[in-house]
């Protein structure tokens, strides 16, 4: 650890020379590997070197006891080789990639040592090699028995780029972040009904390091600070009801102050106890308000994850995984009032200046008075276009950054829910809806995802959209009802047209995306930080239906902590 | 060391203990009897027996390769194993039946630190979902016509045995990791010595299991121990692309009684020189003619085709192939071996054994078998799911946490009353090489481990995976290293082959998987002479050496 320390402080002061021997080993190594050839197979024309360095620290306490306490350091290497030529390489093909020659890498090295360092990379790199040798030769075999409609090129070149950025490692007071994690897990000892609940936090002090053979070389300090509260109870009837709220931050130092996160924890704690106590919602048809949070988490779902066009992959039966907003370039998706941007130079969670790919990220103005006129996009052209806007964030996906979502017609919010009485009294409807928090991130179990996925098929969204968790129904007197189990219906890209007003407000929504449904926090994988900005949202025509899913049966014993009440 | 001589020795009163020396044992208590007190007022089929184990793991490790560090891991978890029983002991949840397997406990995580609370309510939840599973394949059970139809065996499902109550201090770990971080730096640079290896590493590991079980019968059972190990490990490439590598690991209690760098220097230069002369070393061809087992590979040879096949409660269970079921009483190993299995002993010689325990995951005092006296089989290894003829256990159900227990190995013994030096061992293969017309015979030095199959489906066979392994020419020639040798056979016919034994055993620890999971296991064996034994040419695959040379040879290659 000491010596770990050490290296990373002289990382630092060698600033000026803008000199680091982990980078220095990659470019070697790399040189090298341009020089692989096999016979006459293809050679690489493309290669980039990735390793990402992190001290992580996290804590994970429930009910006032710590469940693991761990300090890490891990050196994450990644090899990325095409061969071929940008107009036809080993990518976009699906039908599977040949495994290349197997080495025994071991772990990659954990200190600045150019010989280990390189040799991992070498026998990684021959790997990968022969692998695209192999996928490339059967992408050749797939494409005799079938014609491609448009031929696109597989990789769009880039010039180079360089960021050589440090700083000193980050002080982080360990045992003072688990004194409050163990004490804000303890706020939930006042909540005995609750079943399970627990408080997380994960702190990262990274580096990113990025080398490609177009000249592209990175080196970019990261951090992250992440506390995750959630919480579960069981409704009277059965239903067991989950709330979840994570804070995010770029800045370890900007993470929220003890008093806010013990309020964070009760008002959680609260919730989640009301929304068991609420009655089931029914089927309803017809406006919903998304207030607070519930406006970008519903965005982040049916605009953010559709801001892309799909790359359509050469393989026998190969499925496109077409976006909803595909070949609307052009086209009104939303009211005129609506100017939407993706802006990875904010000061928000989002911030970034390059992404997975090495490529700087780019503003982009994505929706223009309700006209969607861009899309995010990577290196991998895809229809209409050739060049990266620097939104490659995850292997395969490209995701937003900060996406901004403005209006030029703005209703106080207290107006909005006149306008939804108002909807309701036209319409002749008892009660309308209001939503404040939906479940994303979701922290429901893989096996309960997968349950929600299967039983809300038919949504006509290629999305699962998330469960509502805050749900209100508001009378015509102004009164408010919380209710639960009830879902959202046929919601999907087309009812951003739904929209019929949008707040005075801008609420600030930051999360994790990893790409998996509901961005579940049990999905694992890489993820990106998103931070998402949009008023308020009045959206019509609307259906929530209820659920009937079997419910499990309450505990024969009772909770211990109700036992000795 | 020191900790867990006062484990055994401190083999205190419940009374006693109420002091609160173990707080964690006394919450796991009230959650048990609060828990089967209200399953038994309120359930529709309410158990009769309830288990919580909770297993503390604690572990630190470093390794590195080739003088630079790349791996260092620090963790510590508590893990909790629930056991419900319901209808009763003669027909209960646990009843094996063929194509329908169950599992009913998870590692669920508790927290680390003792606040009662919060510990009691994931084992209230894990409790509530384990219930539930155990009575709804009760239901499915009795509903079952396979299971009326005639079970050849109408063992109970569960045993009877008395409750034992031992509470020691938790074992503890230390490890500088300063000073083995410098360690496995430096004796991983040694690997610099043998260009051609294309992996190599050197890892150290210390780690603390404590083990808290409690059950409706009245058992408190605390069982500690550490482990460390020290593995060295080296692989290349052969030009023909198969993988050759070779393998050397020390354990020991703690991290203190590891050996020194004299001892592991020196395996580092064994296994490089290995490797590096399994690199140029000619194929193996099949062939079948007698051979030799190192102690080490007779003891792993002995685990695999053995051992497995002597775990009871494959005796019951109709998809086994049930070898040795209706054997006991008669000679299935040659009159002068015998086979003992031994959770008490820790040690060998000077060299820690890795399969000992004081009580194994059912709380049940661990115990000698002796599974073979002068070749006759006598007895099975038991967990409390008694078999015919075998109505108790006899401390050998294990698991690793999450699984559920079935019985498992200890330290397995192999003595022999037919035993000569290893220079006359030698002599007798030679001798028979010739008698029976063979080119060469076999010895098999080291191997990495194996695995058997003893299902009913599909051929019972077993593969134990050599590394080491030399031609001994009746000739006079010196031995021969081959490489990709793969034994082939099946168990029963080996047994009847083993003519003789050294007079000096060697010790394999290691871990042995199984349906519960990884276990701690020995192996002590003295090297045996076998009159036949079938090896296959292992599958080379199609690999190509590394294309450009490697960047610490430069650009001169």
């Amino acid at each position: 650890m000491k010596r770990c320390l050490v290296s990373l402080l002289l990382a630092g002061s060698a600033l000026a020379q803008q000199s680091d021997a982990v980078l220095d080993a990659m470019k070697a190594e790399m040189a090298r590997s341009t020089s692989l050839s096999l016979g006459q197979l293809d050679k690489p024309y493309y290669v980039a070197y990735t390793v990402d360095e992190a001290t992580i620290w996290s804590a994970v306490a429930t009910l006032g006891a710590m469940m693991s306490s761990d300090l890490q350091t891990v050196r994450i290497p990644q090899v990325r080789l095409r061969v071929g030529d940008y107009k036809f390489d080993n990518s976009n093909f699906s039908g599977g990639g040949g495994g290349g020659a197997r080495y025994d890498l071991g772990a990659f090295p954990l200190e600045d040592d150019a010989v280990a360092i390189r040799r991992y990379f070498w026998l990684a790199t021959d790997s990968a090699y022969k692998g695209a040798l192999q996928t490339i030769a059967r992408k050749r075999s797939a494409l005799r028995s079938v014609t491609v409609s448009e031929q696109m090129p597989d990789f769009s070149p880039a010039p180079a780029f360089s960021l050589f950025k440090s700083r000193a490692p980050l002080t982080f007071d360990r045992k003072l972040w688990e004194d409050r994690v163990r004490k804000a897990s303890a706020v939930f000892s006042a909540f005995p009904t609750l079943r399970v609940s627990a408080v997380e936090l994960t702190v990262i002090d990274g580096t990113h390091r990025f080398v490609n053979t177009e000249g592209t070389v990175l080196r970019q300090p990261q951090e992250l600070g992440s506390i995750q509260i959630r919480a579960s109870a069981q409704a009277p009837d059965g239903m067991i009801v989950r709330d979840f709220q994570g804070f995010y931050s770029a800045r370890v130092s900007a993470m929220g102050s003890e008093a806010d996160l013990l309020s964070a924890t009760r008002f959680l704690a609260e919730q989640t106890v009301k929304i068991a106590a609420a009655p089931m919602g029914e089927n309803y048809s017809g406006p919903v308000l998304f207030e607070g949070a519930a406006a970008p988490q519903l965005l982040a779902g049916i605009l953010g994850r559709n801001l892309h066009i799909a790359r359509k992959p050469v393989g026998a039966g190969a499925q496109a995984a077409s976006t909803e907003l595909e070949g609307r370039r052009g086209v009104r998706i939303m009211p005129e009032f609506f100017n939407v941007v993706d802006d990875p130079t904010a000061a928000l969670f989002g911030n970034s200046e390059t992404d997975d790919e090495g490529m700087p990220s780019r503003k982009v103005s994505l929706v223009e008075k309700g006209v969607l006129k861009d899309f995010l996009r990577t290196r991998t052209p895809v229809r209409g276009y050739s060049d990266s806007n620097g939104h490659g964030m995850l292997p395969g996906l490209p995701t937003p950054t900060n996406l901004l979502v403005t209006t030029t017609e703005k209703t106080p919010v207290a107006e909005l829910r006149k306008k939804l009485i108002d909807l309701i009294q036209q319409r002749g409807l008892e009660y309308g809806i209001v939503i404040r928090k939906l479940d994303f991130p979701s922290s429901a179990a893989l096996e309960e995802a997968r349950r929600l996925i299967t039983s809300g098929g038919g949504t006509g969204s290629a999305q699962p959209v998330p469960l509502p968790l805050y749900i209100y129904k508001l009378f015509a007197d102004g009164h408010e009802q919380m209710i639960r189990g009830v879902r959202l219906r046929g919601v999907n890209a087309r009812s951003l047209k739904d929209i019929l007003f949008a707040g005075d407000d801008n609420v600030t929504f930051n999360y994790m995306e990893n790409g998996a449904p509901y961005a579940l926090l049990a999905g694992g994988g890489s993820s990106a930080e998103v931070s998402i900005v949009t008023p308020s949202l009045l959206v019509d025509d609307l259906e929530l239906t209820r659920m009937d899913d079997e419910l499990p049966k309450l505990p024969t014993a009772p909770s211990p902590l109700t036992a000795g009440q | 060391m020191k900790i867990l001589r006062l484990a055994t020795l401190l083999a205190i009163s419940a009374a006693a203990f109420g002091a609160g020396e173990t707080p964690l044992l006394d919450i796991m208590s009230k959650e048990l009897q609060r828990n089967f007190a209200a399953l038994k007022q309120k359930a529709e089929t309410p158990p009769y027996f309830m288990a919580y184990e909770i297993t503390e793991l604690e572990s630190h490790g470093v390794g590195a390769t080739l003088g630079v560090l790349n791996a260092t891991g620090d963790s510590r978890n508590r893990f909790l194993d629930t056991t419900i029983r319901v209808g009763d002991p003669a027909l209960d949840n646990y009843r094996r039946v063929r194509g329908d397997n169950f599992r009913f406990t998870s590692p669920q995580p508790v927290p680390i630190e003792d606040v009662p609370n919060a510990i009691a309510q994931r084992m209230w939840l894990e409790t509530d979902r384990v219930y539930r599973a155990a009575a709804d394949r009760l239901i499915r059970i009795k509903t079952n016509q396979q299971v009326k139809a005639v079970a050849r065996d109408q063992s109970p499902d569960f045993s009877q045995e008395e409750s034992y109550v031992h509470v020691g201090k938790p074992a503890t770990v230390t490890f500088d990791t300063a000073r083995w971080s410098q360690q496995v730096r430096d004796w991983s640079g040694d690997f610099r010595k043998y260009p051609d290896l294309l992996a190599s590493s050197v890892q150290v590991n210390a780690q603390v299991d404590n083990r808290y079980i409690v059950n409706t019968e009245g058992t408190r059972v605390t069982d500690g121990r550490g482990y460390a190990r020290i593995t060295i490990s080296a692989g290349a490439k052969a030009k023909d692309g198969m993988d050759v590598s070779d393998f050397q690991a020390f354990e020991a209690l703690d991290a203190a009684g590891l050996p020194g760098a004299d001892v592991i220097r020196a395996a580092i230069k064994t296994v490089g020189e290995h490797v590096e002369a399994l690199l140029n070393a000619p194929t193996a061809e099949p062939y079948a003619g007698p051979a030799i087992f190192s102690g080490r590979a007779s003891g792993v040879f002995f685990h695999e085709i053995f051992g497995h096949r002597i775990e009871g409660h494959r005796q019951k269970d109709e998809a086994e192939g049930q070898t040795f079921t209706q054997k006991v009483g008669e000679k299935i190993l040659p009159d002068f071996l015998s086979v003992t299995f031994d959770p008490t002993l820790r040690k060998v010689g000077n060299v820690d054994l890795n399969g000992w325990y004081g009580y194994d995951d059912e709380g049940v005092k661990a115990s000698i078998v002796k599974a073979v006296e002068n070749g006759v089989l006598r007895s099975f290894l038991m967990s409390r799911s008694p078999i015919d003829g075998f109505a108790h256990s006899n401390g050998h159900g294990r698991r690793q946490p999450g699984l559920e227990v079935v019985s498992r190995q200890s330290n397995l013994l192999v003595t022999s009353t037919k035993a000569v030096s290893d220079a006359q061992l030698r002599q007798m293969l030679i001798d028979e090489i010739r008698k029976q017309n063979k080119p060469y015979g076999l010895f098999f030095e080291d191997i990495t481990g194996g695995y058997t199959t003893t299902g009913r489906a599909g051929v019972q066979a077993f593969k134990v995976m050599p590394v080491i392994v030399r031609k001994v020419y009746a000739d006079g020639r010196p031995d021969e290293l081959i490489r990709g040798a793969d034994i082939v056979g099946t168990p029963l016919a080996s047994f009847s082959r083993i003519m003789a034994t050294s007079d000096r055993t060697e010790v394999f620890n290691g871990y042995c998987g199984a349906e519960s999971g990884n276990v701690p296991v020995s192996a002590v064996s003295p090297a045996i002479l076998i009159s036949e034994i079938e090896i296959e040419k292992k599958d080379s695959g199609q690999d190509l050496l590394p294309l450009l040379p490697s960047p610490s040879k430069g650009s001169a290659q």
